[in-house]
């Protein structure tokens, strides 16, 4: 682990040597198509964002200037972490019965994780609005039990987004935890247990802080994924609290603005971007605490 | 007197598996009792279900007479030492010492005076702000012994804590066990399959076969008057030769080995009964071997003996050890101390003849080959 890196990185001599240049070559078409599909259209985005209609930075004045581009963002960073913390509540229980249960059940229940990503992503969202519109199966039960009088507002609106999108992200946190998991030796909650730590302590005290390389691998995939997400915002969401993605698509599709679009989805990029090098600084920190 | 820690009448089973079953033992306070036996013994189910891990199926565990299997595991206060290091990754030493005191919410500075006790007891003072990552295997199993011993638990249980060590640290650690247990004066209960480790550490050795105690004695006892065939071949070396039992009186038996000489007064164990097969179990220690040509009268002062061909000879400094085949292609070893008479001149081919004096040699009811 990083505890054995440490004395290395310190060590010059102890270095593997320098791969050999001579493999280049060989990876130069595939590093080409990267940078003509990922590279190049994100230049290109951030060309016209300075260019169009006029060059300039009048695009961005207006984007930190629209009170709607800002509620927009804030849309998409609460549904975003709303929905990272909810699946990782839902999916830490799971991961860990997948590392627990008796290996029949565990197939099975790994069975069920997967095969809901293997479904079409538009399937699985529609199926959401049938189940959560005012005359679907949840309202009329809750209706029929008699706990509320009215349907709930489940669809058209951020709940809908938040629940659709919990259970779209849900594989997405449960794999990399399950990794995790399955690296801490089984001995070591018996030992827990034996050393007088109930489960509440067990959990606080080992599994949690034993787990939080996945929790944060998941996390930061879920919320990432979540700040760009498309399909299910614009299915289960209402016209009046887009997310960032649904306003780039409106932006260019409806109104053709390719520069104030380019300047959103920048933004957007820049943003996250700059979340991912937090979380990597504080992994960074966490290990090397360890490691000191 | 009821014992400090009472296992009676263990049995565990898995749908028609048994596992374990008949296992009485009683305990005394600071008593340091090895389970020895074979992996799938049951000896590792048995220490399973004293820390809670297992219920069993009939039975009972009692320490100063209550009973604890209606007790889960975090609220038994036993401490436990595991076969791998399970010592907690994200903290150190300290940390790991102070682990179980944290759990009981014991204040701080008890903690603090406490962890420091267990440092020192353990001679982790250079490393205590270190990671388990960063320990040496010794070291790791060291940690574990203190974090087992710092909230005092009047029983300790070590899962085969040594088998991750290589031979030299696991006699260094031998030693560490024992010196902590007579600093401490905790109750051990030790699992291991090395038999050499368990006549080194303990006060009693229980050994397991087949989920059962064959028998239960102090090392000495285990060796001098084994109870079964199985104790008498997992307690040091030991010789087996198949003979059928001729005669019994009380404790002794006349048997006869497979080329019809007839030997008296051997020692009988078990259900030894008349006109059935058995085992004859000699120590190699206890046979002499010499030249057959130098002296061939069969027996002399009540000494039994065979003839039998060398088949190699190695010379380990403080012994001798010879390989010897009998009449009825049977393969015994036989040691000689270095510098004791008789075995001069033998050479690898050579007839040569072994006996031994009555009373080394015992018999069992099971077969050679069972």
């Amino acid at each position: 682990m990083s505890s054995i890196s440490i004395p290395n990185r310190r060590n010059a001599a102890a270095r593997p040597p320098p791969v050999p240049s001579s493999g280049v070559s060989f990876v130069l078409p595939a590093l080409l198509l990267i940078l003509a599909v990922f590279i190049l259209p994100v230049v290109m985005l951030l060309l016209r964002s300075v260019t169009e209609p006029d060059p300039g930075l009048q695009n961005y004045r207006e984007l930190f200037e629209s009170a709607t581009v800002a509620r927009v963002f804030v849309n998409t960073f609460v549904v975003s972490g709303l929905v990272t913390a909810i699946a990782l509540l839902i999916g830490f229980p799971i991961a860990w019965l997948l590392v627990i249960l008796p290996k029949r059940w565990a197939d099975l229940l790994f069975g069920i994780v997967i095969l809901s990503m293997w479904t079409n992503l538009l399937a699985r969202t529609y199926a959401w609005m049938v189940l959560l519109q005012r005359t679907g199966i949840i309202n009329k039960t809750l209706m029929g039990l008699g706990l509320i009088d009215t349907p709930l507002p489940l669809v058209n609106n951020l709940v809908g987004v938040t629940i659709g999108m919990t259970y779209i992200m849900l594989p997405f946190i449960v794999l990399p935890l399950v990794t995790t998991m399955r690296a801490i030796e089984p001995d070591l909650l018996r030992a827990a247990a034996l050393c007088g730590a109930g489960r509440w302590e067990a959990f606080r005290r080992v599994l949690l802080p034993l787990s939080l390389p996945g929790i944060a691998a998941g996390g930061l995939l879920t919320f990432v994924m979540s700040l760009g997400y498309f399909v299910t915002p614009s299915l289960l969401g209402g016209a009046g609290n887009m997310m960032a993605a649904e306003l780039i698509a409106q932006l260019v599709q409806s109104l053709l603005n390719w520069g104030l679009g380019g300047a959103t989805a920048f933004a957007l990029l820049v943003l996250t971007l700059a979340l991912y090098a937090v979380q990597l600084r504080l992994l960074q920190r966490g290990r090397s605490q360890r490691g000191g | 007197m009821t014992p400090f820690l009472d296992i009676q009448n263990i049995k565990k089973t898995y749908g028609a598996t048994v596992a374990v079953q008949d296992v009485t033992l009683g305990i005394g306070r600071g008593e340091f009792v090895t389970f020895l036996g074979p992996s799938g013994s049951g000896k590792s189910t048995t220490l399973y279900v004293i820390a809670g891990f297992l219920d069993p199926t009939e039975g009972d565990v009692r320490i100063q007479g209550q009973s604890i299997l209606s007790v889960p595991s975090h609220k038994r206060n036993i401490g436990m030492v595991f076969q791998r290091y399970t010592l907690f990754p994200h903290l150190t030493v300290a940390e790991n010492v102070a682990f179980p005191l944290r759990v009981r919410r014991r204040p701080n500075d008890e903690i603090e005076r406490k962890v420091a006790e267990m440092v020192r007891l353990a001679r982790l003072e250079t490393v205590r702000d270190r990671l388990p990552s960063q320990l040496s295997g010794g070291q790791q199993q060291r940690v574990a012994l203190a974090r087992a011993l710092v909230y005092d638990p009047p029983v300790l249980l070590m899962d085969e804590p040594l088998s991750a060590l290589d031979k030299k640290l696991r006699e260094e650690i031998q030693y560490e066990i024992r010196r902590i247990h007579q600093e401490t004066g905790v109750t051990i209960l030790y699992v291991t399959h090395d038999q050499e480790e368990a006549l080194r550490l303990s006060d009693r050795i229980a050994v397991f076969s087949q989920g059962r105690i064959d028998q239960i004695g102090t090392s000495a006892e285990l060796y001098q008057n084994p109870a079964t065939r199985f104790v008498a071949g997992f307690v040091g070396n030991s010789d087996f030769l198949s003979c059928r039992i001729d005669r019994v009186e009380g404790h002794s038996a006349r048997i006869v080995l497979p080329d019809g000489a007839c030997v008296s007064g051997v020692r009988s164990h078990g259900t030894v009964r008349a006109g059935s097969e058995g085992t004859l179990m000699l120590r190699p220690e206890r046979v002499r071997i010499r030249n057959a040509a130098s002296n061939t009268t069969p027996s002399e002062n009540g000494a039994a003996g065979l003839s039998v061909t060398i088949r190699d000879i190695t010379f380990l400094g403080d012994n001798t050890h010879f390989a010897v085949e009998t009449d009825w292609k049977q393969p015994m070893a036989i040691r000689v101390p270095f510098g004791r008479a008789g075995a001069e001149g033998l050479a690898v081919g050579d007839r040569a003849r072994v006996d031994w004096v009555a009373e080394d040699a015992h018999v069992f009811a099971e077969s050679a080959n069972g």
